[in-house]
């Protein structure tokens, strides 16, 4: 009896988490929105961003100063090092709308807003 | 309660570590400025918040880390008992949904008068294995709720319970799911548990087959942006065959858990849990200390770079 309960309470999680994974949008990358940011002063400029919702985001970061920074965002899922003078590009999966902040890994008090309609 | 010795080193040590790391990483820095910056409750990952229990996020794509574990099992029926795994793991976030570990495993037993193992002082390499997470709903703005699930395939050379000579090849599945009841600041995970396994000791040369399930749930508060603390708790089942053929017995644990920031990129978590309630097939007595353990507690030291 216990047995067939969790063997079915496991198949019933299985089947969600399948169908959850079956019910996600595919995403094409031809359809990319690419939205550019850059670092100076240890300030993202622009401070938000802004992006549709349901399409793969592609952002550019340059990095104008000399030290190194590192673009990271919990929320969108990454973080990539970008070198003094350099350049960097993220290709992030299509978002629901919401705000989204991302922050320079080295320099913490530098934040901006990816903001997704 | 009556904690053990070993048990008993366990937890003071853990004490320790946590009021000199906190202590220290409560020092004022030196610039106002990062102290505001420090102070205000971002978004922070919830992996490893919940101790035994796992958290539903994986990382962030690019991440790779080296980590440090420490599982101990504590004491059986009668005697002196204790089983330590210690792991060293590399972790790498692959893409945005997708994480995998690499770990080495070695084993430390000190076994003395415990009722059906034999003595044993011993320390040895004991296997290898991988954890493979698939983060299928990140929590955010699109969904309150993060669900991951993971595979953990191992090959051991030792038998964990008793450390004698073993080959043996086990996964542990779970089917992670967790969220945030207060904003970046109180998180609470549930896990579903299945681990089978088939192992083949050296002194019978035959093949055995187990399984486990077990569900868990985890509640951890972030005190300071940089120091949370929790409770989890956790209930497994043991059987015979690989599909919960025969029920062997059960146990309750709960206990505390911590994790600690120590850095932008180190990590310090603990956790520590008693058996409070549990019975062995064929065994009149309470708890199930033929299939678990009394005590158990876990370390990780995590290094990103």
């Amino acid at each position: 009896m216990t047995q067939q309960l969790i063997t079915r309470l496991g198949l019933s999680i299985a089947t969600l988490a399948l169908a959850s994974f079956a019910a996600l949008p595919p995403a094409r990358a031809e359809d990319a929105v690419t939205v550019n940011i850059s670092i100076k002063d240890h300030r993202f400029a622009p401070a938000e961003l802004h992006a549709p919702a349901g399409k793969p985001i592609v952002i550019i970061v340059k990095n104008l100063d000399s030290a190194p920074a590192e673009f990271e965002s919990n929320m969108l899922r990454v973080e990539k090092v970008v070198t003094g003078g350099g350049t960097i590009t993220l290709r992030i999966r299509p978002l629901d709308p919401g705000r989204y902040r991302f922050f320079d890994d080295f320099h913490q008090e530098t934040q901006g807003f990816l903001v997704v309609k | 309660m009556r904690i053990d010795l070993p048990a008993r080193k366990i937890v003071a040590a853990a004490l320790f570590s946590t009021a000199t790391v906190f202590g220290a990483s409560a020092q004022p820095p030196a610039n106002p400025a990062a102290q505001s910056v420090a102070d205000v409750f971002h978004e922070a990952e919830s992996k490893y918040m919940f101790g035994f229990i796992d958290g539903a996020d994986i990382g962030n794509e690019g991440e790779k880390a080296i980590e440090y574990e420490a599982t101990g099992s504590f004491q059986k029926r009668g005697g002196g008992y204790s089983a330590i795994e210690h792991e060293l793991e590399f972790e790498h976030v692959l893409t945005q949904n997708f994480a995998y570990e690499l770990s080495a495993h070695g084993i430390q037993h000190s076994i003395s008068g415990v009722e059906g193992l034999d003595d044993r002082n011993s320390a040895q390499f004991s296997g290898a294995s991988a954890k493979l997470r698939y983060l299928i709903i990140g929590r955010g703005p699109g969904s309150p709720i993060g669900l991951t699930i993971s595979a953990e395939p191992e090959w051991s050379r030792i038998d964990g319970t008793d450390g004698t000579q073993v080959q043996a090849y086990a996964s542990e599945f779970r089917v992670v799911a967790d969220t945030e009841l207060i904003t970046n600041r109180l998180y609470a995970a549930l896990n579903l548990i299945y681990a089978p396994e088939v192992a083949k000791p050296a002194d019978t040369g035959m093949w055995e087959r187990s399984s486990s399930v077990g569900l868990g749930a985890g509640l951890t508060y972030r005190i300071t942006p940089t120091f949370a603390m929790g409770v989890a708790a956790e209930y497994d089942r043991a059987y015979d065959g690989l599909t919960l053929q025969t029920f062997d017995g059960h146990a309750f644990f709960a206990g505390p858990t911590m994790q600690i920031n120590l850095s932008r990129k180190m990590l310090l978590a603990a956790a520590f849990m008693a058996q409070v309630a549990g019975h062995a097939v064929d065994d009149p007595r309470p708890l199930d200390l033929t299939n678990f353990e009394k005590y158990r507690a876990n370390l990780k030291f995590e290094v990103e770079f």
